[in-house]
């Protein structure tokens, strides 16, 4: 019905002709207007930083000093191919500095691990959240989130201790009789990273996929009940494509992000826990060498950029916008 | 609706799966010994003694209260307005704001640090301050709230919307009686995940703060101290503890106020 | 105009809570929950390590002055120095002397008169002229706190060939793999380089194809054996008190804190040496306070009563050889010292390598570790 509206009251605009164009720019004036608070926010804060990035990316470290005439030889450097070939996990690397690309991949393969083991971990709980629980939904949400007011260090911490040596596992199996010496393969490897990325970004994919899943209009499932739909069905028909554009959102706040993350790789990911974004803080700080820095953090965003437009084009995000807006 | 019992169990294991982790911290807090490892040793509450001598402890705690309530707030205050443009309105170059607005995530925190240090020091030749550190963590919340906010207004039901105004009511009155409420999930969703995200940020509080610290920094400067170790446990319970009852009481004040089963409700 | 001001008078506190809250209404920012900052200008500005910044470390200045200084605290120095290199104002810092020369390098660094420091005589003499205090005939940093590195071991977890002759060797003994711990730097490199016979003096300043291929081969071997690579004393301490590694690269404090909860625990003294490290105060040229504070505050820091509080509290060395006339007998038994002059004297002192060695050593150490699975 809401749609049938809309679509008239544009229609009676579009037809009217005359009030067409000055409505519509109306509507963007306004439309800007609300959105300026944040743009202001991001031009002061982001246009600046980002800018200078790219300048710095054009220019060469020299000791403490910055050699400010126009070079590419930051982006030659990584793309520079050579006859030596670096093997990484069975693939080759014809690269004469072939450090950044592996850490990229790895950095890559480690935030989707935790992306899709996020998303598969939060989905459930969500869509408990907004279908299953009637009484004190916001005392449930905020419950959620309390684990992650305790500081991020400690919560990092807390995980060694479970997954440690005499930690709280490996002691557990050992007074059971399950074992008779401590796993040492719990902690200390991918698999650690990404059971504490998960766990310390799962909040924030909860809480998003539970507003896209809490606005479903219920009589619509209520008129697939009385047609017949079996629950499984009205799951895959409306819930799942309703939620969709949420979930995805949601994915991608932790995808993008985890992509530039170090610090937990390196406290729980043992001596394979290097990633893109220690090179990037280490060419900043101790390394000294920032516009080989710029030139890697700008590579990185736009391999991430590229990645999720590829990921959104083809699971049809676009459409299925389009679709909704309509 | 028939309610199956496999859902329920897959919360009770994902509540597990959120707290278990960090309820190591209150065991270990009363635990005889500096290291928190198994065995357990023996009762104590000397941590908690230690924990109340760190005077520096106590006083980043609250600074970090201070700067992610005023993060969050003024953070979500900027993204409702923009999540209704993005959703309500149609102007030209959205998509390019749209990936503006979510920019913050892909830039490294060490590059946003280190540029808006040279910003604010050598540019606008502001001291360092809480103020920078806020500052800096609105501009890294705001892509989560804003997203949140988009996810809760669009594809959303507007024929409410439209019959207040249709019923004369002005924007700003739309806005209050009906867009704000029904976005209401979503706000608490923007004013949580910004609260966490500014109490939990490292790297740009770090760089940012003047000769105040905020609670990550100072707990990350204290891992040189194992011996300071167990007092940092000790705050993580209290902090835990405290909250939890903050936020039941406040839902059995609230729902004395309004008995409703609505499942909408709030 | 008026909101630079407005920032300006805010932070000179001259501003009425009133003002306030109608300046903060005029933005419409929920500003008002944010704290006041404070006059800030009169003060000592401090770049300190987290835990540092405590009164009984400088007890004489704040006998002269009643308040503590400003402190900005860090986790690592070239944070520090990336923070100061961007305009921020300290005047006095704690680096390590390894790192003196990256502030001199930088320009932010200024000279010491230790004619106005009344503790200078008492400083160790090794100390006095050694690399990171003394550059270019002029004193760059008081030397304050000081501890050793060596190998910290669990007696009852080790082999007993290696209790009986102890040697840095035991990070490459495919026989600990997954059972020690080395520091994650490119010390690594240079301690493999000793076990196999050379000397830290004649390769600490290397760089070119040679240190590369060695950093190949003890890097990656290290790597291998090693459980994890430390970086913060925290997740050491916790892995050796609960087994998880029987041995690792240690400085004092971990002796005395595993002690203290009953855990077995040992400092070996390896035949290819162990290492000395010190750290001091340095004058920054950035900073806004009068620079008599300045020396009073470094002076303070290298009082007798500084290295007993340091000795007894956190289990590491003082540079005034008076602390150790008046500190506990027993806290300098739980450093594992008994002779600290003759320790001194025996022992590798750490050197600063050249700014370009130290990055291509920093480089080559990262691109390793990165090529690891």
């Amino acid at each position: 019905m809401s749609d049938d509206t809309k679509t008239n009251r544009r229609g009676l605009f579009a037809r009217g002709g005359l009030f067409a164009d000055r409505a519509r720019r109306r509507e963007a004036l306004t439309g800007i207007g609300l959105l300026s608070p944040a743009l202001v926010v991001m031009i002061s804060m982001l246009a600046l930083p980002v800018g200078a990035l790219v300048i710095m990316s054009f220019w060469t470290q020299n000791g403490f000093n910055l050699d400010t005439s126009f070079t590419l030889d930051n982006y030659r450097r990584l793309f520079a191919r050579s006859d030596r070939v670096t093997e990484w996990m069975g693939m080759t690397f014809h690269l004469a500095y072939p450090v950044p690309a592996i850490l990229m991949i790895k950095s890559l393969a480690m935030s989707l691990m935790a992306t899709v083991a996020v998303v598969l971990l939060a989905y459930p709980m969500a869509y408990f959240l907004a279908f299953r629980v009637t009484r004190y939904k916001a005392a449930w949400i905020i419950m959620l989130t309390i684990p992650f007011w305790t500081s991020y260090l400690l919560r990092v911490f807390s995980w060694k201790v479970v997954l440690g040596y005499n930690g709280a596992i490996n002691s557990g199996l050992m007074s059971l009789g399950l074992i008779d010496k401590p796993l040492e393969f719990l902690l200390y490897n991918p698999a650690a990273v990404v059971i504490t990325l998960s766990h310390a970004w799962v909040s924030f994919v909860v809480l998003p996929i539970f507003v896209s899943l809490e606005k479903i209009d219920r009589s619509m499932l209520e008129a697939a009940a009385d047609l017949g739909d079996s629950r499984s069905r009205r799951f895959r028909r409306i819930i799942l494509p309703l939620s969709m554009p949420g979930t995805i959102s949601a994915a991608l706040m932790v995808f993008i992000p985890t992509v530039g993350d170090y610090v937990t790789p390196q406290l729980v990911g043992g001596n394979g826990g290097t990633m893109i974004g220690s090179l990037v803080q280490l060419l900043f700080t101790k390394q000294n060498n920032a516009p080989l820095g710029a030139a890697i953090s700008l590579v990185m965003m736009g391999i991430i950029a590229v990645l999720v437009l590829i990921f959104l084009t083809l699971i049809g995000y676009w459409k299925m916008r389009a679709r909704r807006a309509s | 609706m028939k309610k199956g019992w496999g859902l329920t169990v897959y919360a009770v294991l994902f509540v597990a799966f959120v707290y278990g982790p960090v309820l190591i911290l209150p065991l270990f807090s009363f635990n005889d010994n500096t290291f928190a490892t198994f065995p357990l040793t023996g009762f104590t509450t000397r941590h908690y003694v230690d924990m109340l001598g760190q005077r520096q402890m106590i006083a980043s705690l609250m600074n970090s209260l201070r700067i992610g309530l005023a993060v969050t707030v003024l953070a979500t205050a900027i993204a409702i307005p923009a999540a209704i443009s993005i959703t309500r309105y149609r102007f030209p170059g959205k998509p390019a704001v749209l990936s503006m607005l979510m920019l913050p995530l892909v830039v490294p925190s060490i590059v946003l640090a280190v540029a808006l240090l040279v910003i604010i020091l050598r540019f606008l030749g502001l001291p360092l301050s809480l103020w920078t550190v806020a500052a800096g963590h609105v501009l890294v919340a705001l892509p989560f709230c804003v997203s949140v906010l988009i996810s809760r207004l669009e594809g959303f039901d507007q024929s409410l919307e439209e019959a207040s105004r249709d019923l004369g009511c002005s924007p700003m009155q739309t806005f209050r009686r009906v867009t704000l409420p029904l976005a209401m999930p979503g706000v608490i969703s923007s004013l949580l995940l910004g609260f966490i995200i500014s109490f939990d940020e490292f790297v740009i509080a770090f760089f940012l703060t003047g000769t105040e610290n905020t609670l990550p920094v100072y707990l990350y400067s204290q891992l040189r101290f194992p011996n300071k170790l167990p007092g940092t446990l000790a705050l993580g319970s209290v902090i835990l503890v405290v909250s939890t009852v903050l936020v039941i009481t406040a839902e059995v004040i609230r729902k004395r106020g309004v008995q409703t089963d609505n499942p909408g409700d709030y | 105009m008026n909101r630079i001001k407005f920032i300006d008078r805010m932070v000179q506190g001259k501003l009425s809570r009133r003002e306030m809250m109608k300046g903060a209404a005029a933005f419409g920012v929920g500003a008002t929950m944010l704290p006041r900052a404070t006059n800030a200008d009169e003060l000592l500005t401090c770049l300190e390590w987290g835990g540092y910044d405590d009164a009984s470390f400088f007890e004489p200045y704040m006998e002269k002055y009643g308040v503590m200084p400003n402190f900005s605290i860090f986790a690592g120095e070239e944070d520090a120095l990336a923070k100061v290199l961007a305009g921020f104002a300290a005047d006095v810092m704690h680096p390590c002397n390894y790192s003196v020369a990256r502030f001199v390098n930088a320009g932010v660094a200024k000279p010491i008169d230790t004619s106005r420091l009344t503790h200078w005589n008492d400083i160790f003499p090794v100390l006095q002229k050694s690399e990171g205090v003394l550059m270019n005939g002029e004193i760059m940093m008081a030397p304050a706190d000081w501890g050793n590195s060596s190998i910290a071991y669990r007696p009852d977890l080790v082999e007993p060939d290696f209790i009986a002759d102890p040697s840095w060797s035991i990070f490459f003994d495919d026989r600990y793999k997954g059972k020690v711990s080395l520091l994650d730097d490119f010390l690594v490199v240079l301690i493999g380089m000793m076990v196999d016979g050379q000397k830290y003096d004649d390769i600490y300043n290397m760089s070119g194809p040679d240190i590369l291929a060695a950093a190949e081969k003890y890097g990656n071997k290290a790597l291998e054996i090693s459980r994890f690579l430390w970086t913060d004393a925290t997740t050491l301490q916790q892995a050796m008190a609960s087994g998880e590694i029987v041995a690792c690269y240690a400085w004092n404090d971990l002796i005395g804190n595993l002690q203290a909860e009953g855990v077995p625990v040992a400092y070996a003294n390896p035949k290819e040496g162990m290492f000395t490290w010190f750290c001091g105060l340095t004058l920054l040229n950035t900073g806004h306070a009068d620079e008599a504070a300045a020396y009073d505050f470094i002076d303070a820091w290298l009082s007798p009563e500084t290295g007993k509080a340091l000795i007894e509290g956190s289990g590491y060395g003082h540079s005034n050889m008076k602390s150790f006339e008046i500190a506990d007998p027993a806290a300098i038994a739980a450093m594992g010292l008994t002779d600290p002059i003759k320790m001194m004297e025996t022992s590798i002192v750490f050197r600063t390598p050249d700014d370009a060695v130290q990055e291509e050593q920093v480089r080559i150490w990262e691109d390793i570790k990165a090529l690891h699975i």
